[in-house]
Parts: C-alpha cells; sequence; structure tokens
C-alpha cells in the first residue's frame, strides 16, 4: 500500500510530528478548565472519569482477554474509601487516593483466584456477580454504620466548608490543601500559599478544581497502563490473550500475572472514583451512579467504541461517549431534529445518547472490531508510514535497513 | 548424565488418564524422536514434561527432579517447548514474539544480541521483524515458535510436531534446522512427530508411543530394520 509521507522514527519529521501532537494535547488540556464554564466543565469531567474506568478495564479485558462485567464495584469501592475516610475519620481527601487503590487492589487479586481458573462467559458472571452485590452491600442496612446505607454519607465540599446533606451541622472539616494548612481553607485552594484557583464558591472555579483532580488522575492511570503495558509484562499479557499455553510455555506464570493485572486494574479503576465522590460531595447510591452494573456496562462500551487492546481506546472512546450524551440528551423532545428521526429518540426510555451508542457498537462490530484506534490504525500508513529504527542491527547501517524495510504497518512511532 | 530423564511418567486430563507410566530419556547433545499415531499421547508427554498438566512419576532434567515444579521454573531450567500448532502470538509484532520468548531472562542487552543471531538464522524472521506475527505464512510462523523458543537459551528443546500443517519442502527446510542446531549449538532436541520417514533420518534415537505406553524404542537404525514397525509407520 502506498503512503502519501514516509517518515523515518526518530527522523526530523517523525519529532516535530510527535511535538505537534504532544502540544495539541497540553493545549487542549490548558484550554478547557480556562475557557468552558462549571456545565461543560462537569462533563469533561465526566468524560475523564469513564476515560479512567476504561483504560484500567482494558488492562484486563483489551489486554489480557479476561471478561469483566463488574469494575463498577472497583469504582465504588474507591468513592466509599473517600466518602468513609473523609466523612467518618476526617482524613484528607488526597489520603484516600492510594489507600483506595490498595484495598482495590487486593480485592481485584482476590476475585482474581477464580479468575485464573475459569474463563469467558463463567469470568464474567464472576464479574456480574460483583458488580451486583456491590451496591446491595453498599447500601444494606447492617452496614449503614459504616457506609451510611442508603442514604449515604455526606464529604464537607472545598467550597462552602458544609456538605450539601448537613447543613447547619458539625462536619469534619478536612482541607484540599497540600503544604501547610491556612485559614479559609474551606474556601480556597492552596499549594504552599499558592492560590491557582480562586474562590471555589464560585462554580466555575469549583468546576476547574475538580477537572484538574479528575485529569491528574486520568493522566496516573494513562501513564500505569502504559508502563505497564510497554513492559515486558505488557508483553506477556497479549501473550496470554493470544495463546495461553505458549505464555505458558515461555515461562509467564499465569496465575500470578494475571492477578497482578486484575489488582492493578481493580486498583486504577478506584481512583475516578474517589474523585467522583469528592466531586459528588459524598457518596450515595444517587449520587455514584457508576457503581451500579450499569456503570460497568458503560465502560465496556466506552472501551469497546475506544478501540480495546489500545492504549487510546479508551481515551477516545470516553471522549466520544460523554460527547453524544451530552449533545443527544434533549433530542428526544426537541422540535429541531427532523419528524423522521423523533420518534426513534422519543421512542423509548433511554436516553437517546444509549440509543446512538447502541447502534454505533452493532456498527463498529462489522466495520472495525477494534474500535476507533484501531481504525485508525488499519488506516494512518496510508497517509504516513513510520520506517521503524533498525533495532540496533550489528553492522547494519541505516541505509540497509532502510532498503530492507517491509512495507509494514508499525504503530510504535506514532504520536498516542 | 542425561539432560532429560522420565520414569514412570503418566498423566491425563481429569478422570481420563493418557499416558500409563512411560520411561523415555534424552542424552546431553542428543536428537531423540518420539513416533506415535494420533491420540498415542505424543502431545500428552510433552505438556506433561512442560508441567502444564498435573503428573505422576519422576521428571528430570539435567539431573534437578522437576516432576513438582511449575511451569515458569521449567522454562527456567532450560526446557523450552515449541507448542503444537505454533503457537505464535499472532497480535504481537515478530520482534515482539521473540522478547516474549526471553520472558524469563528479564530484558537486556545480551537477549537483542541472541535475537539478532537468530534472526540471521531464520533471515525471513529477520526481514520481517516488525510484522505482525499473525501476518507470516505457516512455515514461517513455525520458525518464529522455534526462534522464539531459543530466545530463552534452553538446553532442551521440545518440537510438539513442527510439521503439522506445512507443506514437505518446508518440513525439510525445518528439520535441516533443528538438526543444525543440535549439531552447531549442541543443544539436546525431543522432537515429537508423525512423518516417521524424515523424522527418523535425523534421529539418533527413536521411541514409539501407543496409547499411552511406550512400544518400542532403539536407534533409527534399529527401529527401520524391525519389519512389523516399518510396516505400521514407514509404510514400506
Amino acid at each position: 500500500m502506498k503512503s502519501l509521507f514516509t517518515i523515518r522514527e526518530g527522523g526530523a519529521a517523525n519529532w516535530t510530528l510527535r511535538v505537534i501532537t504532544m502540544v495539541a494535547i497540553v493545549g487542549l488540556m490548558l484550554y478547557i478548565p480556562t475557557k468552558w464554564e462549571a456545565g461543560t466543565l462537569n462533563t469533561a469531567i465526566e468524560g475523564l472519569t469513564y476515560m479512567s474506568a476504561a483504560m484500567a478495564l482494558n488492562l484486563v479485558l483489551g489486554y489480557t482477554g479476561q471478561i469483566s462485567i463488574g469494575h463498577s464495584a472497583f469504582l465504588g469501592i474507591g468513592a466509599y474509601t473517600t466518602g468513609i475516610m473523609v466523612s467518618r475519620w476526617g482524613f484528607s481527601p488526597w489520603v484516600t487516593f492510594p489507600v483506595a487503590f490498595g484495598i482495590a487492589f487486593v480485592i481485584g487479586v482476590l476475585i482474581s483466584f477464580p479468575a485464573a481458573r475459569i474463563k469467558g462467559v463463567y469470568l464474567a458472571l464472576v464479574t456480574l456477580a460483583l458488580g451486583l452485590v456491590f451496591p446491595q452491600l453498599a447500601t444494606w442496612k447492617k452496614l449503614a454504620w459504616i457506609t451510611g446505607g442508603g442514604s449515604g454519607l455526606p464529604i464537607a465540599c472545598p467550597a462552602t466548608g458544609v456538605s450539601r446533606s448537613c447543613e447547619g451541622t458539625e462536619v469534619p472539616t478536612t482541607g484540599f490543601n497540600i503544604g501547610p494548612k491556612s485559614k479559609g481553607q474551606m474556601q480556597t485552594f492552596e499549594i504552599f500559599g499558592w492560590n491557582p484557583f480562586g474562590d471555589l464558591r464560585r462554580p466555575d472555579n469549583k468546576a476547574a478544581f475538580y477537572y484538574w483532580i479528575a485529569l491528574v488522575v486520568a493522566i496516573i492511570v494513562y501513564l500505569a497502563c502504559r508502563g505497564v503495558v510497554k513492559s515486558r509484562v505488557g508483553r506477556s499479557l497479549i501473550a496470554i490473550r493470544d495463546n495461553e499455553t505458549a505464555a505458558a510455555v515461555m515461562g509467564v506464570n499465569l496465575v500470578r500475572t494475571k492477578a497482578f493485572v486484575f489488582g492493578l486494574s481493580a486498583g486504577l479503576c478506584a481512583l475516578p472514583g474517589c474523585v467522583t465522590a469528592i466531586k459528588t460531595g459524598g457518596v450515595s447510591p444517587e449520587g455514584i451512579i457508576n457503581m451500579t452494573v450499569r456503570g460497568a456496562i458503560t465502560f465496556l462500551i466506552v472501551m469497546v467504541i475506544g478501540g480495546a487492546g489500545s492504549l487510546a481506546g479508551p481515551v477516545i472512546g470516553g471522549a466520544l461517549y460523554v460527547f453524544v450524551v451530552d449533545k443527544t440528551g434533549t433530542w428526544a423532545d426537541d422540535d429541531k431534529i427532523p419528524g423522521v428521526l423523533r420518534p426513534f429518540f422519543a421512542w423509548s426510555e433511554i436516553p437517546p445518547g444509549d440509543g446512538i451508542f447502541a447502534v454505533l457498537l452493532i456498527l463498529l462490530m462489522f466495520v472495525a472490531p477494534r474500535g476507533i484506534a484501531g481504525l485508525w490504525k488499519q488506516y494512518i500508513h496510508r497517509i504516513v508510514r513510520v520506517i521503524p529504527r533498525p533495532a540496533g542491527a550489528i553492522g547494519a547501517t541505516p541505509a540497509m535497513a532502510t532498503a530492507t524495510a517491509t512495507p509494514t504497518s508499525n504503530h510504535e512511532g506514532e504520536p498516542q | 548424565m542425561s539432560m532429560l530423564r522420565v520414569v514412570g511418567l503418566s498423566a491425563g486430563y481429569g478422570p481420563v488418564s493418557v499416558l500409563q507410566g512411560i520411561d523415555l530419556e534424552v542424552g546431553e547433545g542428543e536428537f531423540v524422536v518420539m513416533l506415535g499415531a494420533n491420540g498415542a499421547g505424543k502431545t500428552t508427554t510433552m505438556r506433561a514434561i512442560s508441567g502444564l498438566i498435573s503428573r505422576q512419576g519422576l521428571v528430570e532434567v539435567a539431573g534437578d527432579d522437576i516432576t513438582k515444579w511449575s511451569p515458569d521454573h521449567i522454562v527456567r531450567a532450560g526446557v523450552a517447548q515449541v507448542p503444537q500448532g505454533r503457537g505464535t502470538f499472532p497480535e504481537l509484532s515478530v520482534e515482539d514474539n521473540m522478547l516474549a520468548g526471553a520472558y524469563v531472562r528479564h530484558g537486556g542487552h545480551d537477549v537483542r544480541d541472541d535475537m539478532h543471531k537468530w534472526f540471521e538464522v531464520f533471515p525471513r524472521l529477520g526481514e520481517r521483524r516488525h510484522q505482525r506475527a499473525g501476518s507470516l505464512s505457516g512455515g514461517e510462523q513455525q520458525m518464529l515458535a522455534i526462534a522464539r523458543a531459543l530466545m530463552s537459551r534452553p538446553k532442551l528443546l521440545l518440537c510438539d510436531e513442527p510439521s503439522l500443517g506445512l507443506a514437505p519442502l518446508i518440513t525439510q527446510e525445518l528439520f535441516g534446522v533443528l538438526e543444525r542446531l543440535n549439531r552447531d549449538e549442541g543443544l539436546s532436541v525431543l522432537l515429537v512427530e508423525q512423518n516417521a520417514n524424515l523424522a527418523m533420518h535425523i534421529a539418533s534415537r527413536v521411541y514409539l508411543l501407543e496409547t499411552g505406553n511406550i512400544v518400542a524404542s532403539g536407534t533409527s537404525a534399529e527401529l527401520s530394520a524391525d519389519d512389523s514397525i516399518r510396516k505400521a509407520y514407514l509404510g514400506f
């Protein structure tokens, strides 16, 4: 297949492309919180939450090939860890992130032991059970002494210092500060005296503050996934997915590797849960909507549409999902929608966005089983082909390597 | 000292027992072939030696009793298996397949050096090193499976029916490679085959497996001299 441009990995053109991509991504990250208002910013935060959860799920499903329909429970565990620690014991919200990761990691490892023995549909059922049980446990009356039961737990929000449901009463005052504590910490966020967001009682400032938390979490999850996937362990994950027997005779310890990945995935999935708890100002069955199985299904859809088994996939999927859901939210009774289409959107109880995604999912299964990221990989080399660097071949000059390079579709040099 | 010594090995899948206690031995630098029809238990033998299924009896590698070891420890002990049906990882590039083969070696420069060495032995793989393994032809994939197994620097190579689904000419080329590896690198090889003619040519010793039992063993010359064996397995 001829491509329009051919560039060499590590060459000037390749670096220019990489720099442009990085500048564009960082630019977008900075543009969103400075220009957008609270309403749209909240959509962006939601998108980042879906991206993080889908990236975590991708480690297990996309790379290792283990089906999980219970990742919503890990998000819930994250949310409830933050909720309980902050509300009951007055910890700083920052502390709860590593704790939530640890708890979810341990539970993930425990779940993975049956997971190492069972596969496919049976594993899907085990994880589904987890996904179904968690919301029940969280609202169980006998556990209300710790979880707050059906009414949940409030977290003192940084904007006002009082929680949404405990107005007038004393709530644990926990600061969002980093560095030495100062007066008035509930109204502002400070890093060693520097106050980047201004008065957090203003909705726009508050949303921007939460956006940055969600963004940092998403970046951490991305880097963790990238670190694992590009390493020796990452190769062994794909090896397990492609052929377990062959992976085992390569010396991959199947049980240990699967346990580690499941644990890591669970731990990472808990982090967006912490963000949701902080943003919602507490935990409750209504506040943490993604802790039910519906959330797990959404993560699944986001991951599959974006592209399973690819680092960029869940990011693309998450962005697309919230964009479509946000834009189509009013279509069911919007007069501007052509009359032919309106009955379709008003036809059922489901939000139009979900209906569109259902159709999109079916379409993609035919056109691009590897999602949008897969589609990109399939066609990008028609436009730009990156000739891989000769892998330190002894005695091979670059010219020789170029001459012997076969028309491959290598993607390592592409900007992610 | 023998590289592999198996005594009274029995194994199976759940309630079904396949191997009924077999004895076999592969000497250091020896090329041993195990012949048998479909369902004789050839693959089960390989899986039992590699520790992929539960087994009873004794399996010794270079003097170490590995009967109770897990598969990854057995690989570290120097046993590499080329699984039946190649078992390359289709979504990984040829290079990544090779690196996956060196999983137990924790990376480093000598892993890359080894890879380039095997790319010289298998030039087709070197040419296609950035290609997805799934896009290779059957013969190339089998070469890749062997090269990948060599990446763990094994002392003993177990090859499970590498000729499966390959054209006769490719099979010949493949066996030539195995023979060279055995001769030049001093690699001990246990090859499981149905293709008796070709395999007996390069083997120093042969075992015959029938319904989970070793029914005959000896040098290639001895076995091809036996009329009944010749008729049943060599077809002349």
